[in-house]
C-alpha cells in the first residue's frame, strides 16, 4: 500500500458510488481526495438514501437504469468513477457498458462475482442490529452507528430499513451479477483495492477479478468498507493511481 | 368409484355455521432436548444430520392418519401448509399430502394453506396441481396462497425479498386467470412471461376454489384480502391475546374498503389442549408446547426478516408496535416457560367447558367464522393428539356450532360438507 503524497487534481471531478450501507456521511478518505484537489460527486442513489416511497426495480437491469439516471443527473460523467462494495459492482458495469462515460475505474471490494469456495459472511443473515459491525475491521465509524438518526425515532429506523432493503435487492442472494462473463470489456484504466480482513468478500475472492485483468491490491488491516478503515492509505493510493492514468 | 358431485350447501345449510378446521404442521418430533442451546436455528441452516428419514417416514404415516382421524372427529376441514428447509414443519409440498388426503377422506375441506406462489416459476404449476387436488377431492379444495415466511422464501428459496410480494401478487393473478379463462392466452407479467397459458385440467369448483390468504400481520395483506374478497387467515402462533392487534387491523381495513363484516371473511389459528379437567390439561400439554415454542420455533433472528421482506408500510407499523416487539424479543429468547405460554394465551388449555368458553369468546370477539385448531403441536404423541382431537370434536365443537348462523359462508368449498 503506497502512502504517496497527494497530487493536485486541479478541481477535476470524480464520482463516488457508495457501498452496501449507503452514504451517511462523507468519509475521511473522500475528504482527503478533496484535499488533493479532486471534486468528489456522490450521486443520490434512490433506495440507498432511505427516502420513503422507493420501490426496488424488478431486476438488475432495472437497477442499472435507476443508477445511470442518477449518475447522468450529476452531469459529472465522463470522469473517473470510484465504487465501493455494491457501488463497485455498479461502477464496473458502468465502465463495461458505457465505456465513454468512465475515464478510470477504481473498485473497492466490489460485489459482482461470487466464489463458492470462499462464500464469506451473508450479511443479510445477520440480525439487523449486528450488521454494521461486520463491515469494518476497526470499529463502526460514528456515521454508521445509527444511520438516519437525524430523521427521528420514528422515521430513522424506517429509513435504515429501506436503505438496507434497497441494497439487499441489488445483491440478493449472492451478489453475483455475472461480471465474470463481461469484465473483458472493461477497457479503461482500472484498479481494485481489497480489505485484508473483509468478512463479506474474503480477500481470496479478489483473484477472480485479477484473473480477468483488473489489478488487485490488498489493504492491510481493513474490512469490507476499506475506505473507512484505512482512509489515508486508500485515499493516497487513489490519488496516486488517478494521477498516473488521467492526463 | 367416481362420486356424484352434489352441491350439499342447500341440503345441509353448512354455509351458516362456524367452521372448525384441524391444522397439521407436521413437525419433526425428535429434535434434541438441548436443541435451542446448541443449534442456532430450526430453519434454513439447521443441521440435516438431526433428521432421521426413518423417523420422518413414520411421522408422515402417523400425521396423515391423524388428519383422516380429524374428519372422523367431526372437523369441517383439515389443513396443511408449505415450509422449506426446517424442522418446524416438514411439508415442503403440501400438494403431495393433499392428494393422499383427498383419497382418504370424503367430506372435509382439503385446506391447503397453501402454496407460496412466488416460489414457482412459472406459477401455473400451482394452478395445475391445485386443480388436480380439487378434482381428486371432488370439489373440496380450499386454495391458500401465502406470501411465505422470510425463512422459506428469501433464504430457503433465495427469492429476492424486495420483489417477493409483487411476484406473489402477479402469480396469484396468473393462477386465477389460468383457472377461469375461456381460451388460451398470453401473459406478459413483470416476472412471468408466457406465450401460451392453457392450464388443464381446470378445477371442479367454478369459477375456482375458495381463496384464503394466510398472513402474519402485514397491512397490505389485510387490504389485499378485503379488496378481493379473499378470506384472511391470521396465522400467528402466539395465540388470541397477541392476535387482537392483527385481527383488529384487518377488520378496520375491511370496513375502510366498504365490505361487510361477514365473520367468514376471517380464519384464525389457535393452539389448543383439551383434557378431562383443567389440571389434566396443564399436565398433559406442557411438554409438547414447550417443545414447539422452544425448539420447533427456534428461528435465528437473522432469518426472520430479510431486508425488503416487509413493505415500507408494514415496516413502519412493526417499528411502531410495542406488542410485536415484545413477541419478537420473546421469540429470540427461546426459553418460554409453560406458565408464560398460558398467561399470554399462546395455548388455550383446559377441560372441554373451559376451552369452549374461551374459544366462544375468541370467536365472538374476533368475529371469526373459521377457527383453525392446532391440536397436534411439537412432539405430542399420537395417543394424546387423538385424545385431544376426540375430546374437542365430541365435547367442545357442539357448543360452538351455533355461532354465526346469521351469516353465509361464501368461502367454503362447493362439496365439502360440514359436520
Amino acid at each position: 500500500m503506497s502512502g504517496a503524497a497527494p497530487v493536485a487534481a486541479d478541481g477535476a471531478t470524480l464520482v463516488y458510488l457508495p457501498g452496501i450501507a449507503g452514504h451517511p456521511a462523507s468519509s475521511p478518505a473522500l475528504d482527503a481526495l478533496g484535499d488533493a484537489g479532486w471534486h468528489v460527486v456522490v450521486p443520490r442513489i434512490p433506495g440507498l438514501d432511505g427516502r420513503s416511497g422507493f420501490w426496488a426495480p424488478d431486476d438488475y437491469l432495472g437497477w442499472l437504469a435507476v443508477v445511470w439516471d442518477a449518475l447522468d443527473a450529476t452531469g459529472a460523467l465522463p470522469c473517473p468513477v470510484v465504487g465501493a462494495s455494491l457501488g463497485g459492482m455498479l461502477a464496473a458495469d458502468l465502465a463495461v457498458f458505457r465505456p465513454e462515460a468512465v475515464t478510470a475505474s477504481v473498485l473497492l471490494a466490489p460485489f459482482g462475482i461470487f466464489d463458492e469456495s470462499h462464500p464469506g459472511l451473508d450479511l443479510y443473515a445477520v440480525p439487523t442490529a449486528e450488521r454494521m459491525g461486520h463491515l469494518f475491521a476497526k470499529g463502526v465509524p460514528e456515521p454508521f452507528v445509527e444511520r438516519f438518526a437525524e430523521l427521528g425515532p420514528e422515521d430513522g429506523p424506517v429509513a435504515r430499513y429501506l436503505c438496507d432493503a434497497a441494497a439487499a435487492s441489488l445483491l440478493w442472494p449472492l451478489g453475483d451479477r455475472g461480471h465474470a462473463g463481461r469484465l473483458h470489456r472493461l477497457t479503461c484504466p482500472a484498479l481494485a483495492l481489497w480489505g485484508e480482513l473483509d468478512e463479506l468478500l474474503p480477500v481470496a475472492t479478489s483473484q477472480a477479478w485479477a484473473d480477468r485483468g483488473v489489478p488487485v491490491e490488498v489493504v492491510a488491516g481493513a474490512g469490507h468498507l476499506l475506505e473507512w478503515d484505512e482512509p489515508d492509505g486508500v485515499a493516497g493510493r487513489l490519488v496516486e493511481f488517478l494521477a498516473s492514468v488521467i492526463r | 368409484m367416481l362420486q356424484t358431485v352434489v352441491d350439499f350447501r342447500q341440503l345441509l345449510g353448512e354455509r351458516r355455521t362456524v367452521k372448525l378446521l384441524w391444522f397439521h404442521l407436521m413437525p419433526y418430533p425428535e429434535l434434541p432436548e438441548d436443541f435451542n442451546r446448541k443449534h442456532r436455528s430450526v430453519w434454513v441452516d439447521v443441521d440435516p444430520a438431526l433428521f432421521d428419514p426413518e423417523v420422518m417416514a413414520a411421522c408422515y404415516e402417523r400425521y396423515i392418519d391423524q388428519l383422516v382421524f380429524a374428519e372422523q372427529c367431526g372437523f369441517d376441514g383439515i389443513c396443511i401448509n408449505e415450509h422449506h428447509g426446517n424442522g418446524y414443519g416438514l411439508m415442503p409440498s403440501p400438494n403431495v399430502i393433499g392428494s393422499v388426503l383427498a383419497s382418504r377422506t370424503t367430506r372435509a375441506a382439503i385446506t391447503v394453506l397453501g402454496n407460496s406462489v412466488a416460489l414457482y416459476d412459472p406459477p401455473i404449476r400451482v394452478a395445475e396441481e391445485m386443480a388436480m387436488l380439487d378434482l381428486l377431492s371432488h370439489g373440496r379444495l380450499i386454495s391458500g396462497f401465502p406470501v411465505g415466511t422470510s425463512m422459506d422464501t428469501a433464504y430457503a428459496y433465495s427469492v429476492n425479498p424486495a420483489s417477493l410480494r409483487q411476484k406473489y401478487r402477479e402469480g396469484v393473478d396468473l393462477v386465477l386467470k389460468a383457472w377461469t379463462a375461456t381460451e388460451p392466452f398470453a401473459f406478459n407479467g413483470r416476472f412471468t412471461q408466457m406465450r401460451y397459458v392453457n392450464v388443464l385440467p381446470r378445477p371442479l369448483q367454478r369459477p375456482h376454489p375458495p381463496i384464503w390468504i394466510p398472513g402474519g400481520g402485514s397491512v397490505e395483506t389485510w387490504d389485499y384480502c378485503s379488496t378481493n374478497d379473499y378470506v384472511y387467515g391470521a396465522l400467528s402462533y402466539y395465540g388470541h391475546l397477541m392476535a387482537k392487534e392483527t385481527v383488529g387491523g384487518y377488520w378496520r381495513t375491511v370496513e375502510e374498503n366498504g365490505k361487510d363484516a361477514n365473520p367468514y371473511r376471517l380464519a384464525f389459528l389457535q393452539f389448543i389442549g383439551v383434557a378431562d379437567t383443567d389440571r389434566d390439561a396443564y399436565r398433559l400439554y406442557k411438554e409438547p408446547a414447550e417443545y414447539f415454542f422452544n425448539r420447533s420455533l427456534h428461528v435465528y433472528p437473522g432469518y426472520a426478516d430479510a431486508p425488503g421482506y416487509l413493505t415500507e408500510a408494514s415496516a413502519r407499523a412493526r417499528f411502531a408496535s410495542r406488542v410485536r416487539a415484545t413477541v419478537r424479543a420473546k421469540q429470540a429468547r427461546h426459553d418460554l416457560t409453560w406458565d408464560e405460554m398460558l398467561e399470554k394465551g399462546y395455548v388455550v388449555i383446559g377441560s372441554p367447558d373451559t376451552v369452549r368458553e374461551t374459544l366462544e369468546d375468541v370467536a365472538k370477539t374476533f368475529n371469526c367464522g373459521h377457527l383453525l385448531t392446532m391440536l397436534q403441536f411439537g412432539n405430542m404423541s399420537d395417543e394424546l393428539t387423538r385424545h385431544n382431537s376426540k375430546l374437542f370434536g365430541e365435547m367442545v365443537a357442539p357448543g360452538l356450532r351455533g355461532l354465526f348462523a346469521d351469516a353465509e359462508d361464501h368461502w367454503w368449498p362447493t362439496n365439502a360438507v360440514a359436520a
